[in-house]
């Protein structure tokens, strides 16, 4: 067992692919989560993206359904 | 680069299907931009016994500190200057509570190196909390502005926050040990909000 099996990487999907994936999809079918901080937030966010800082993900996560695609940025 | 560290803890909490988008908001806008070096986010094994977690958290941690300790010195903003000497104080701290968890589970004394018994053979100690290489991360670090730097730190702590809500599984009904990582959980956790919050004043 080496240090790859404790360090593996998450998911990743490029902007193309979220644009191609957001344009399909109904906006009730997937949570966007856009983890930066409020002013970054506020300076310009992706559409219907959800604002939850990741410092705050420990308190909200709640708030997202966990069933559904999830994609964070 | 939080959104990794945000992804990897959403999944953890449960959400299934689970990305982080790379190249964030730039890359949306068709901007580039030269991103920090590759971490893998921890993800430690299910099933490895309590005394390799803990050893594998105190390398982490110690690699962490090393990191801060680096960044209090050469990072030019006083507020920031203060908020990673506190940080490295703090991962000190992880490590005395993790050695000293070592001692009540095995029952052997933790010497400064007991880690290097434990690590699996090849593990690098040049890492730290979010599977960076602390070389790495502290030369991505040199000449970059303190947001760049805040933003690096949010996603180690958001991935040791992740990495101790892992652990604490790990540890079943062993209630010692419990009390061990919700302790060091709430404290990630307000390091986190320590980071995100001067970052904001920093914006």
């Amino acid at each position: 067992m080496g240090v790859a099996d404790y360090f593996k990487p998450v998911e990743t999907m490029t902007a193309e692919d979220v644009r191609a994936f957001i344009g399909k999809k109904k906006p009730d079918e997937y949570n966007l989560v856009d983890v930066r901080q409020p002013k970054e937030y506020e300076r310009g966010h992706l559409p219907g993206a959800r604002l939850i800082p990741v410092n705050d993900i420990p308190d909200r996560h709640k708030e997202l359904d966990l069933n559904k695609p999830t994609i964070a940025y | 680069m939080r959104s990794r560290a945000a992804a990897s803890m959403l999944a953890t909490l449960g959400f299934t299907n689970v990305s982080s988008m790379e190249g964030g908001i730039n890359a949306w806008e068709g901007l580039r931009a030269a991103g920090p070096p590759e971490t893998g986010m921890a993800h430690f094994p299910d099933g490895a016994s309590p005394e390799v977690l803990l050893a594998l958290a105190w390398l982490l941690e110690e690699g962490s500190r090393r990191f801060y300790a680096e960044l209090s010195g050469s990072v030019d903003d006083k507020e920031a200057q203060k908020l990673f000497g506190d940080l490295a104080t703090a991962e000190k701290h992880h490590e005395e509570s993790l050695a000293n968890l070592y001692t009540k589970l095995s029952g052997k004394e933790a010497k400064a190196d007991f880690h290097r018994a434990l690590i699996p053979n090849g593990t690098s100690e040049d890492i730290m909390e979010g599977g960076m290489s602390v070389t790495e991360g502290l030369s991505w670090a040199k000449g970059k502005g303190v947001r760049d730097v805040l933003e690096l730190a949010i996603s180690l702590e958001a991935n040791a926050y992740d990495l101790y809500i892992k652990m604490d599984r790990n540890m079943g009904e062993n209630a010692k040990a419990r009390d061990v990582f919700s302790m060091l959980m709430l404290e990630e956790k307000q390091h986190l909000s320590r980071l995100a919050s001067l970052l904001d004043r920093k914006l």
